[in-house]
């Protein structure tokens, strides 16, 4: 199932009646977002847009260890970019930087061209919502928003004005008076993005900004917060170990790895087109296979591997020498399953087995088929009623195939 | 009562729950509320005969002696109640109180202020000079944590005197301080150091700043520091993050630390009676002649309740707010 949201997600992105359609951007909004344009490899914003914040080879040390190891980034204007990575990555110790509670071994932040590492916080344009909210617990509703603007000794009118737009941004016009302890976690949460946005950033930074909701809320706050973002049409940054919230919520995304990044690219590039198998693992659920390469020719390269009795076909050549070891990538969803040979194949992509489990999932259903092999391969098949019949069941024999496009070649 | 008979009381009160159902809400109402056992009142007990005993008998007393008058009698003052021809007289003096009121030269009035003025002005010296130290406390490491707290601690395993006394050495004319100083070539003739209200903060601020120390650092260890994060990331300079947030949220501590060095500085008698000028009197000092010199009881007896009362306001203050607190939380 995983796997199978992960690419609805992707996919459900561009038809969605995006928040960029019903609130006018501001000019310079590309209205194109890279998740749009499937495969590209450079995305199109980076010739209209111009970019915001430029990191370059930034590095944090603590003692001898490298919690962000130079790190290279940019991100253009109005673009809400996604650090992704496993616990203990550096995401946080990353944002801090940007924000300023971290001071940088070596490199360089640069906002708006201007080298930022040397500001203190408080001297920086950029707001960070915390994961915990950081809500001051003495203060109302209206006293945390105003918190931001009253520092800039702004006059009371404009204070309170700014405050009403942000409640009304954020729904939270009758809270105003309730103390913190009274709101619930989405509430909460709510008043940190009103506050976060209430001194009108460059750079909106959210660290983990749903990481203290539940399931159900976090859904529904996903789109939600990109609507009140894109309505401000600020840059954000924001910090997720869900790849789920990073696919809905990003317009590109870094997959981040022992402090650094692994790959960039917008939320259908990484998962079409990994670069690694860590991205290809880290993003969706994944059958990799150890293979040698074989040959390669200008429209064709044939691979063996061990698993299959076959070899396999891919659609294009290869930068590699022959007898080269590679492994390949193949999504479960673009595993075709079924209980007759498929005549198309003439040989190569299939290979046959039985099943030996099914999960059932709701919307899907993820068949584990054991190879004579016996290797492992998962394939998933949407529970749809013209689906219904003739669907493999346990034990059951099946033949498995997939398009020479569908599999991904990896070298590291 | 025993556990046996809880127990059975309990086992009674179930078999009522099976019961009418009128009976049975009544035995339902019964089995939640908890039984308090006789260990526990025990326990409770102990600081309320602590308190009765050590506290409000002695402040019987002495506000029973206020409302008497001074005789050349055992014990010095005149008996409140007495029987004369099968009559019983009750006489409540209160020229006492009437008397420290107003007194032409002010002395007891100018000796409250006095105190008040002393230990406010040492509470927040022990408050300034506290709250950096219990901050660097929170926040070192254990190890030199536990270094610091025994640096802290330490001097008050001296008796109390003892360190008073090193202090008049070291502050008198021809002392450590003042010879060092002249050695240095930065006085040509020494400091009048002893026996002004200087020497009486230095030596208040000494004694009781662990008592300011502790509190704060408590205080200190429970704040939550993504909240001061917060507050530079909206923009707030670090002395305004400070007031704004740190101080709300160390505020028990504050007020803890300010109430345990302003209630004894207040009636504070061997520092200021050692250190001291001759020329400022303090409430501590006038009980003391009124007391012994005197020995006017019932003076020195209103004396003393009228600096209870004083103390008092600032610790009802200090209750209601917690009060308040708790209710909020
Ligand atoms: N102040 C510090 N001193 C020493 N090590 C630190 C410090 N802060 C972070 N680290 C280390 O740096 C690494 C990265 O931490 P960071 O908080 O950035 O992880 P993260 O990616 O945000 O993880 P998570 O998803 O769990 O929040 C961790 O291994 C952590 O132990
Ligand atoms: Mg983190």
């Amino acid at each position: 199932m995983e796997a199978s949201q992960r690419t609805d997600a992707a996919a459900a992105k561009p038809q969605d009646p995006s928040p960029a359609a019903k609130e006018p951007k501001p000019a310079a909004k590309n209205t194109h977002r890279p998740g749009d344009l499937p495969g590209q490899k450079a995305s199109p914003v980076e010739q209209h847009k111009k970019p915001i914040l430029e990191i370059s080879d930034l590095t944090k040390k603590f003692g001898d260890f490298s919690a962000v190891n130079g790190v290279d980034l940019t991100v253009y204007e109005g673009e809400i970019f996604a650090l992704l990575g496993s616990s203990g990555c550096g995401k946080s110790t990353l944002l801090r930087m940007l924000a300023g509670f971290e001071t940088p071994t070596s490199g360089s932040i640069l906002l708006e061209g201007r080298n930022i590492v040397d500001i203190p916080p408080y001297k920086r344009t950029i707001n960070m919502m915390f994961q915990s909210y950081a809500l001051f617990p003495n203060m109302n509703v209206r006293q945390n928003i105003a918190f931001g603007l009253k520092q800039e000794h702004l006059k009371k009118s404009v204070i309170d004005e700014r405050v009403d737009k942000m409640l009304k941004l954020v729904h939270m016009e009758s809270f105003v008076d309730r103390k913190p302890y009274q709101l619930s976690g989405g509430q909460r949460q709510r008043v940190a993005l009103a506050r976060s946005l209430a001194k009108e950033p460059r750079l909106l930074l959210l660290d983990e900004p749903m990481g203290a909701l539940d399931k159900k809320l976090r859904e529904q706050m996903r789109l939600e917060l990109v609507d009140i973002i894109n309505t401000v049409g600020v840059t954000c940054i924001m910090v997720t170990h869900d790849q789920e919230e990073a696919m809905t919520m990003a317009d590109r995304i870094a997959i981040m790895d022992r402090g650094e990044f692994v790959q960039i690219g917008g939320p259908r590039e990484i998962y079409e087109n990994p670069n690694c198998r860590f991205s290809a693992e880290f993003i969706g659920s994944v059958n990799l296979f150890d293979c040698t390469l074989i040959s390669s020719d200008q429209k064709h390269s044939l691979i063996h591997t061990d698993d299959f009795p076959s070899p396999i076909e891919l659609g294009h050549d290869l930068d590699l020498a022959d007898g080269m070891p590679l492994t390949i990538a193949l999504r479960p969803e673009k595993v075709y399953i079924s209980k007759v040979p498929d005549e198309e194949t003439g040989g190569s992509n299939c290979c046959e087995g039985d099943v030996e489990n099914i999960a059932y999932l709701g919307d899907i259903s993820i068949y584990y088929v054991r190879l004579p092999s016996g290797r492992l391969v998962a394939s998933t098949l949407p529970n749809v009623d013209r689906f219904k019949t003739g669907l493999p069941i346990w034990d059951d024999h099946v033949y498995l195939s997939w398009d020479p496009e569908s599999c991904i070649a990896l070298t590291i | 009562m025993p556990i046996s008979a809880l127990n059975a009381t309990q086992a009674l009160i179930r078999r009522k729950l099976n019961a009418g159902p009128r009976r049975r809400r009544k035995a339902e109402l019964l089995l939640t509320r908890r039984e308090v056992t006789w260990r526990e009142r025990l326990v409770i007990l102990v600081p309320y005969l602590w308190m009765i005993l050590f506290f409000l008998m002695p402040f019987l007393i002495i506000f029973k002696i206020s409302l008497s008058v001074t005789e050349i009698a055992i014990p010095p003052y005149s008996p409140i109640v007495t029987f004369e021809d099968g009559a019983m007289q009750i006489i409540l003096h209160l020229e006492n109180y009437t008397f420290i009121f107003t007194d032409e030269d002010g002395t007891y009035m100018k000796s409250y202020l006095k105190s008040l003025e002393v230990a406010s002005f040492s509470t927040l010296l022990c408050l300034f000079i506290g709250y950096p130290i219990a901050w660097a406390l929170s926040k070192c490491r254990p190890a030199t944590r536990n270094i610091m707290f025994m640096l802290l601690i330490m001097p008050s395993w001296t008796s109390f005197v003892v360190r008073i006394y090193a202090w008049m050495a070291l502050l008198k004319k021809d002392g450590l301080i003042n010879d060092v100083l002249m050695a240095l070539g930065i006085i040509d003739s020494p400091i009048h150091m002893l026996q002004t209200d200087f020497a009486v903060y230095v030596g208040i601020v000494y004694c009781y700043l662990p008592y300011m120390v502790l509190p704060l650092f408590t205080a200190l260890l429970k704040v939550d520091y993504t909240l001061i994060e917060a507050a530079y990331d909206l923009g707030a300079r670090p002395v305004k993050t400070f007031f704004s947030v740190l101080v709300p949220q160390t505020r028990s501590g504050i007020i803890a630390g300010s109430m345990l060095v302003f209630i004894p500085a207040l009636g504070e008698y061997v520092i200021p009676e050692l250190l001291g000028g001759k020329g400022s009197i303090l409430i501590g000092r006038i009980l003391w002649q009124e007391f012994f010199n005197n020995r006017d009881w019932p003076l020195a007896s209103a004396v003393a309740i009228v600096m209870l009362t004083i103390l008092a306001i600032p610790i009802v203050i200090f209750f209601k707010s917690q009060r308040k607190k708790a209710e909020a939380a």
